[in-house]
């Protein structure tokens, strides 16, 4: 007899508009096993999930549970099926409590709010080891518990398969191992889960099997411990590639860009960046490490002059940049590109085209009342040429560029104004192998050519591979400022919690102050 | 079912105007079953309609003279909430401005009509209805702009203070009240002096055309290169685009909301100078709802400058039609055009569901797989 399993999805085709997203695409997964699902971003992971879980439809193909033909219609039609998917961005209602949210979603549950929810909701967090309190508000939650309730409400439902998307995308390697003990748990009760991911160490690590899939197309199945990073790798983008991130060692030089003791408040009121030291050279890529919302975004927000600041100095080059416009600190060679989740929310426009955010930072600098496009134009040709994007032309909306190309429309336009100091933050951020590296290519460049680089990051690997030193912030606090190869992903982790502050290591220096300082020439100047 | 929606990649311009034109032709469809049930017959009643009832008509220039007079205000104001809307700041207050414009252009009309040249006036009729009523939408940007406050509430609330003032001063007799005609006992509207009319351009037979025509297509050029080609107009573009890219770039973001609010409502202040330089009399009904009308028309539109002139004349075209017909047809009341209206846009609304989707029918193999 052939081996029963938990979930088979049969020849699964789905299109949008000419967009096919998954092809013929076969999966099934073992009672009692985890299975990664593999595959670069934009390869039709999360579509198929979205089809196991009742949110899109197939056009074709069948879905096989527990051995019998499903119809899956609806996210409900799911759960009475017992599959249950935890997503990247998190359902949840955040003035609600715990439980609420739990409890939220039950047919049975009456129109009457009865206590004793908090105490059922306890003993299943109870039963799979989990920390959480039922009463606890989802807007004083840190990611990681959002996700820890997420799982909870799944199996609250009776799920028996639950998929999971990319979810260590969001947590600390404490947190991650924290996740995948109870993965483990969940597996030895006869769960099977579905892990979407595609960091290759953590397949190799939590998977019993993988599943790859590739632009849409699946590849194959194979067992874990009888395979590994390269051979993944290889299946996922389709040709051998080189996984080692370059970084040049330059010959460094005074302080570009540096800051002292800066204070910034974010949106809320509330302080987002307290008492911060750094400073950077040019010819070296600083990283900046912390979990979401330690204060990344109002740091560099700050250094464009788009945040007011509250306390602190900035200095660039011996001039101090506090309280100038974004036009005046433009104009000083610093440039900002921040990628925020929606990747156009800021940098872009996204409904003009490539041209017209071409000329986004120079419009003004031509004489007259009107724009020239011209320039643009031949400056959206140049970076569509050098950096290989991939657009019908020049006039192309930005919205309908792939994300690779949006990202390097972006950087072009950046290093075509010549900076001095880029910040970047989250450049790679949703983008598959290949253009990633192109962009890791791009910042390499910059660095030889004596840029200082501040790049905001979210993955520890490459961040340990391509910056020279990586600052880590907790809770708008500098946790410290460590050598990139000298240090590790655990000792990281430890400083993103706050559980580690090497902040004084050196008692004679400070982290984030550079010996030879170029403040004193910004106090001389000012006197003089 | 068996149906589902697919997303269509690029729709042809050929299309797109097909299915506008079926849009269209749907709503007089679903006019023509209303009219049949209340035993009107439909050819005769849209013949009539569109035709602004012209066909065996003597004095049918007069028709379109006061067809033109309806149409030049709506274009305007259509155009100038555009300008607004270009930025994504939703002002559904052209109603105000535009009678904060009329009460400024009859003022100086009223006041200044018999003491200076009628360039004069007319230049000052113009400046007049387009301070009060830029500064009318001003007034909400700077809030917005200081404090935060939500641009579509407070535009449609001054509205309200704007009509009833309007409906004050033309209830209230009193010495100081201008507006009103000294002679009558009856509170009746001050008639212009003849010298705060529009010039008219003698056109061969009885047909004059009135200066403001032309005017209205030379502004509707100035804000098509205004928007395409200034750095003003690029902007705005990204502005409305994406506010945080904006800052970002350096612009000064809230100077250019202010000055972009400021010029649309201008336009719809200029657009209350034209009606009032060509009507002669201010009234209560002196905006004919262009202040609504002018959103439903940019918005069919789609905000293209080009288009708005298009969908103004054919909007003015139902309102000035119906007026008409509702001569002849005694069964069949005026407003049976904004009921027309409301079709048109809801169906071009799904005519753009269209555009952006299509339908399509689940092959039965695939679902055997």
């Amino acid at each position: 007899m052939s081996e029963r399993y938990a979930i088979e999805m049969r020849g699964i085709t789905k299109a949008f508009g000419s967009v096919v997203a998954n092809s013929n695409v076969e999966l099934n997964v073992k009672q009692g096993e985890i299975l990664a699902l593999l595959g670069e971003n934009g390869s039709g992971k999360t579509t198929l999930m979205n089809m196991l879980s009742g949110i899109y439809k197939p056009d074709s193909g069948s879905i096989l549970v527990d051995g019998r033909e499903a119809v899956i219609n609806s996210p409900e039609d799911a759960k009475k099926l017992g599959i249950g998917m935890v997503h990247q961005h998190f359902k949840l209602v955040d003035v609600f409590s715990a439980a609420d949210n739990i409890w939220m979603g039950k047919e049975r549950a009456g129109l009457v709010l009865k206590k004793d929810r908090y105490a059922q909701i306890r003993e299943i967090s109870r039963k799979f080891g989990f920390e959480i309190d039922p009463k606890k508000k989802v807007y004083n939650m840190s990611v990681s518990e959002k996700q820890t309730l997420e799982i909870i409400k799944v199996l609250y439902y009776g799920a028996k398969t639950i998929i999971l998307d990319e979810p260590t995308a969001v947590l600390t390697v404490q947190e991650i191992q924290k996740l995948f003990a109870v993965l483990r748990k969940m597996k030895e009760e006869g769960h099977s889960i579905i892990i979407i991911t595609h960091k290759l160490n953590e397949v190799m690590e939590i998977s019993d099997r993988v599943a790859i899939l590739r632009k849409g197309a699946y590849i194959t199945t194979v067992e874990t411990a009888q395979t590994n990073e390269q051979a993944l790798t290889e299946w996922m983008v389709g040709r051998p590639i080189d996984l080692n991130i370059d970084r040049p060692v330059m010959e460094t030089t005074r302080p570009l860009l540096e800051v002292r003791d800066l204070t910034i408040r974010s949106d809320e009121g509330s302080v987002a960046i307290d008492g911060v030291n750094f400073y950077i050279r040019g010819g070296e890529i600083l990283g900046v490490a912390g979990i979401a919302g330690c204060g990344q975004k109002e740091l560099c927000e700050a250094i464009a002059g788009l945040r007011p600041i509250e306390k602190g100095q900035m200095i660039h080059k011996g001039d101090n940049i506090v309280g100038l416009s974004p036009k005046k600190i433009l104009e000083k060679g610093i440039s900002m590109s921040f990628i925020p989740e929606d990747r156009l929310g800021m940098g872009l426009a996204p409904s003009l085209s490539i041209t017209d955010n071409m000329i986004l930072k120079n419009y003004a600098d031509t004489k007259g009342p009107f724009v020239n496009r011209k320039l643009g134009r031949a400056d959206a040709e140049q970076v569509i040429r050098e950096l290989e994007v991939v657009t019908p032309s020049t006039e192309t909306p930005v919205r309908r560029l792939s994300g690779g190309n949006v990202q390097k429309v972006l950087l072009g336009r950046e290093i075509k104004a010549g900076p001095n100091v880029i910040v970047t933050a989250y450049p790679v951020r949703g983008l598959d192998i290949n253009s990633s590296f192109t962009i890791y290519n791009i910042l390499n460049q910059q660095k030889q050519a004596g840029v200082g680089i501040l790049f905001v990051g979210e993955d520890m690997d490459v961040m340990m591979a391509l910056c020279d030193k990586i600052m880590v912030l907790c809770h708008g606090k500098v946790m410290g400022v460590v050598h990139a190869h000298k240090t590790t992903k655990e000792e990281l982790g430890l400083m993103m919690t706050g559980a580690l502050d090497l902040s004084n290591k050196y008692e004679d220096k400070p982290a984030g102050i550079a010996k030879d300082s170029r403040f004193g020439e910004a106090e001389q100047g000012e006197e003089a | 079912m068996g149906l589902h929606i697919v997303k269509r990649e690029n729709c042809p311009l050929w299309k797109r105007c097909c299915f506008y034109l079926i849009a269209v032709l749907v709503a007089l469809g679903i006019g023509s079953v209303i009219l049949l049930a209340i035993g009107v017959n439909p050819v005769a009643y849209y013949t009539r309609m569109f035709t602004l009832g012209t066909i065996g008509n003597k004095i049918a220039y007069k028709t379109y003279i006061n067809y033109l007079k309806d149409f030049v205000p709506l274009a305007l104001t259509s155009l100038g909430l555009s300008l607004a809307f270009k930025m994504r700041f939703w002002n559904i207050g052209g109603e105000g401005q535009f009678i904060m414009g009329a009460l400024a252009a009859s003022a100086a009309a009223i006041l200044l009509g018999n003491t200076l040249p009628s360039a004069a006036v007319l230049l000052l009729i113009c400046v007049a209805a387009m301070a009060a009523a830029g500064l009318y939408g001003l007034l909400v940007a700077a809030l917005k702009v200081k404090f935060g406050t939500n641009e579509t509430l407070l535009t449609l609330m001054l509205n309200y203070v704007a009509v009833y003032l309007l409906n004050f001063l033309m209830g209230t007799k009193a010495g100081w009240n201008f507006y009103l005609n000294a002679n009558e006992l009856r509170p009746v509207p001050q008639k212009h002096p003849d010298s705060s009319l529009f010039p008219t351009i003698p056109m061969g037979g009885k047909f004059e055309l009135n200066i403001c025509v032309i005017l209205v297509f030379v502004i509707g050029l100035l804000i098509y290169v205004y928007l395409k080609r200034t750095k003003q107009g690029y902007e705005i573009n990204v502005v409305g685009d994406s506010i945080g890219t904006a800052r970002y770039a350096g612009m000064k973001t809230n100077r250019i909301v202010l000055r972009t609010v400021f010029f649309s409502a201008c336009l719809i202040g200029l657009a209350a100078a034209f009606k009032m330089g060509t009507v002669g009399t201010l009234s209560t009904s002196i905006t004919a709802d262009v202040g609504w009308t002018g959103i439903i028309v940019a918005w069919l539109a789609q905000l293209n400058t080009w288009v708005i002139f298009a969908v103004s004349a054919l909007i003015s075209m139902l309102h000035y039609g119906s007026t008409v017909a509702a001569a002849t047809f005694k069964q069949v009341d005026s407003s049976f055009a904004n009921m027309l209206q409301g079709f048109i846009l809801f169906l071009v609304l799904a005519a753009d569901f269209m555009i952006r989707f299509r339908i399509v029918r689940t092959r039965k193999e695939d679902r055997n797989g």
